[in-house]
């Protein structure tokens, strides 16, 4: 058993002529919340897809906790999915498709685990509800629930907070939040602030490509580079890059310095030297901040 | 896979189809369709039974005026005359097989005619019961649900399974309905005669049917919208139907007779024999095309994207 939950290796699909993705290969390590990114038509959803075994690739190979998702009844039991468009079958009461659904995986308790999970989304009241009379938000709770029963070591979620209010969205974050370390989870979503904030690694991708991948700090460069926010004073970035480990200093616009460092320092003490630097040249500091938004490095990406 | 890991692989299919089967099964009870189908099936048998007794009656009424005309009139003739005739329709319905002429003397024949005419459009309210029974979940994806817990050819079977069995209930209410009905309007129709017989009606219905419920889960593996897939099935049945006729109406001499073996409604005729070998035969052509559709929807959903 290696240490990886998924691994992908010049994974492509195409629907006709069209490619959808192209030549993606990315590991997921095992335990991590593991984030996919890109903009509407980026290969998210497809490679969700061929992840969760519903789709074959056209090329290149996919293993999901060591096996091929494709092979019949392979990741029976190890694997929850939220699938982002698949509408819940009409003429079920909730409970009652849950329970069908933990009885098919498996489980030992079907109603508990049915109960259980409705309760991790706030959605019991829902127990006797028909499928068909669920609003959007319930709909998608009741698909988040049906991921979660059985305690999966691993979860897929694409765009689990699509379309959700913001109370119900928070729960559904802390519920991802809880499985960290428990869990892998990969979560796919458009919401990059909430991916920033509840994934240990993501692949950025780009009309099918991979743009990027790696930890979150890789990404966001938070172990390469700091941003200065300048209340007042001259800053002359020269004089910082002739300091150790600072590998470049430059202004952005009037008021922040951006400083890039060497991969091999330790951060608190670059940044340490930096503002002492400045404030011993008179340079008052609004505030620093480590490495740069997900948001601005994915638009700088693509 | 090695001999060791087959065996729990296979029986962890089989709980798996055994679950989707209950599950399918009891949701078609519940639902509206299988209520509205029932009444559909119904009335429909008891439209061919109104007519075909109403028809028998007239042409009873019109050789007994004949009788009377003739003076040939009394009920000995009369009884000879509608003995004659029976043995007629059933020639015709038997194709002269003296063994079943025999087998179904006690039947009364409107129950024979109801029974032909019924298995004739069988196919079509099978389509109907069942087309949306793999397109409905690949149209709207709710199968991606059923496939991360279960095999596709679990959910195939299960699907399959749910759908044999509501036939299964369906015809036997109906068939019971049939009997009662001509138990009544025929006394000397025993108790003993139409317990048998209503078990041999019923048997020769499902057989005949299990192969149009796998016809009709293949034309829904094939597409993913359901109105699709009910429109291929409609195609399907007609292009058997043309087979049969067609190869019945041509010589034996030509090529094209032998069209008539490859649509199952040609081996309909020996469902009711009292011979094990006949009956046997036409079994098995049946079971060889419910096989044969069956395996061409596995292969087609297990080789789709969904």
């Amino acid at each position: 058993m290696s240490d990886l939950a998924i691994e992908l290796f010049g994974v492509s699909k195409r629907f006709g002529p069209k490619v959808a993705v192209d030549n993606v290969s990315l590991q997921v390590p095992l335990g991590v919340v593991y984030g996919l990114i890109g903009p509407n038509g980026a290969g998210k959803t497809t490679t969700f897809s061929m992840m969760c075994g519903y789709l074959y690739p056209s090329d290149g190979t996919v293993k999901v906790m060591d096996v091929d998702p494709t092979t019949p009844g392979a990741l029976k039991g190890r694997l929850g999915a939220l699938p982002q468009d698949a509408i819940l079958p009409p003429g079920w009461d909730v409970g009652a498709l849950l329970m069908y659904w933990a009885r098919l995986s498996g489980l030992d308790n079907p109603e508990r685990e049915a109960r259980a999970a409705l309760e991790k989304v706030g959605l019991l009241e829902a127990w006797k509800v028909q499928t068909q009379a669920l609003s959007h938000g319930m709909a998608k709770r009741a698909a988040m629930a049906q991921a979660l029963m059985g305690t999966p070591p691993l979860v897929l979620l694409d765009e689990p907070t699509a379309g959700l209010d913001p109370r119900i969205a928070a729960q559904v974050r802390q519920v991802i939040r809880d499985m960290k370390g428990k869990q892998t989870v990969v979560v796919s979503s458009h919401n990059l602030q909430e991916l920033e904030e509840l994934c240990d690694a993501a692949a950025i991708l780009d009309k099918g490509a991979l743009a990027q991948a790696g930890s979150m700090s890789e990404l966001t460069g938070q172990d390469a580079e700091f941003r200065v926010q300048i209340a007042r004073g001259t800053v002359i970035p020269p004089e910082l890059t002739t300091m150790p480990d600072v590998t470049d200093a430059r202004m952005e616009g009037e008021h922040v310095l951006v400083v890039r460092f060497s991969a091999k320092a330790l951060p608190e003490e670059v940044i340490s030297r930096v503002v002492g630097h400045l404030l011993g040249h008179g340079v008052l500091i609004l505030g620093v901040s480590r490495g740069q938004r997900l948001e601005d490095r994915v638009l700088q990406l693509l | 896979m090695d001999k060791s890991a087959r065996v729990p692989h296979t029986v962890d299919g089989l709980k798996e189809t055994v679950v989707i089967w209950g599950a399918e099964l009891r949701r078609a009870v519940r639902s509206g369709r299988a209520m509205v189908l029932l009444g559909l099936y119904s009335m429909f048998s008891a439209l061919v039974l109104l007519v075909v007794g109403w028809l028998a009656s007239e042409v009873r009424a019109a050789v007994n005026a004949r009788l009377a005309e003739a003076g040939a009139g009394g009920e000995e003739a009369s009884a000879r005359i509608a003995e004659e005739m029976r043995k007629g329709v059933l020639g015709f319905l038997t194709s002269n097989d003296t063994a079943m002429i025999e087998a179904l003397a006690q039947v009364p024949v409107e129950v024979l005619l109801v029974f032909k005419i019924t298995l004739f459009f069988l196919p079509a309210y099978v389509a109907l019961m069942g087309f949306d029974q793999l397109s409905g979940e690949v149209g709207p994806r709710s199968i991606r649900y059923l496939t991360v817990r279960a095999r596709r050819s679990s959910v195939l079977l299960g699907k399959f399974l749910s759908q044999a069995s509501m036939l299964l209930g369906l015809v036997l209410i109906i068939d019971l309905a049939v009997f009662i009905y001509a138990r009544i309007a025929n006394p000397d129709f025993g108790f003993a005669a139409m317990s048998l017989n209503l078990l041999k009606f019923w048997l020769a219905a499902i057989v005949f049917s299990l192969s149009y419920v796998a016809l009709t889960t293949l034309c829904s593996a094939l597409f993913r919208a359901p109105a699709v897939s009910l429109v291929f099935n409609f195609i399907m049945l007609f292009v058997f139907w043309l087979m049969d006729t067609v190869g019945r109406a041509v010589g034996e001499e030509s090529v094209l007779h032998f069209l008539r073996y490859l649509s199952p409604s040609y081996y309909a005729g020996n469902l009711l024999h009292p011979g094990l070998a006949q009956f046997g035969a036409s079994g098995a052509a049946y079971a060889a095309f419910a096989t044969l559709f069956i395996m061409c929807a596995y292969v087609t959903l297990r080789a789709r994207d969904l």
